[in-house]
């Protein structure tokens, strides 16, 4: 949602409004973590009453939904794709295929036997 | 040889003592797995690279060594406007 974006860009990637949506929710679940860590403790805890913990599961579910992880999606970091990212690239599929075939990719290399 | 279970529980005491974790023998669910995890956050909100400075700005950085240079985007674009307002001036809007 607008309201958790940042005024000014600070991401020197590729941008369009789903990698910039991406960032926000990043920096969102970042933000508000502890707490619901600590919701989610609660909930799970069995010593506490039973009344505190349907309240911290209500609270918990009632929270932006900005602020949950699964939300947040690997993006490709030259042209903002969605699917078929390499995790440890943060590259799709095809940018990996043309950084590696260009040799920018340190230790990739193309089958061949 | 059997160990009395006592003796063993006050071991595990001795043990959650020393390494600082919670005695639980009967091992209720207290949820401190969730207190044991760390925080994703900041790496999560690390993915993207952060922004770098703009040529204007290095240009206005190293002005004072004496390392001058010329930004050609922004200048194409003072040109471009330039040129758009006085064509407008001259169909007399």
């Amino acid at each position: 949602m607008s309201m958790f974006r940042s005024k000014k860009m600070d991401i020197g990637s590729f941008l369009n409004i789903h990698v910039i949506r991406d960032h926000t929710k990043r920096k969102v679940y970042a933000q508000f973590e502890p707490e619901r860590q600590a919701l989610r403790h609660i909930i799970r805890n069995t010593t506490l009453p039973a009344r505190t913990r349907a309240e911290a599961q209500l609270q918990l579910t009632q929270m932006h939904c900005y602020t949950r992880p699964t939300q947040i999606r690997g993006r490709c970091l030259m042209g903002g794709k969605g699917r078929g990212i390499f995790r440890d690239f943060k590259l799709s599929r095809y940018n990996f295929r043309m950084q590696a075939l260009e040799g920018n990719l340190p230790g990739v290399r193309k089958a061949s036997w | 040889m059997a160990v009395p279970r006592a003796r063993l529980l006050s071991l595990m005491k001795a043990q959650c003592e020393i390494f600082s974790t919670t005695y639980n023998p009967d091992g209720i669910r207290m949820g401190n797995k969730i207190l044991r995890q760390r925080l994703r956050g900041p790496s999560l909100a690390k993915y993207y690279p952060p922004k770098g400075p703009s040529l204007n700005e290095l240009l206005k950085d190293f002005k004072h060594l004496e390392l001058e240079g010329v930004n050609e985007e922004f200048e194409d674009w003072q040109e471009h406007i330039a040129g758009f307002v006085s064509t407008r001036a001259t169909m007399g809007f």
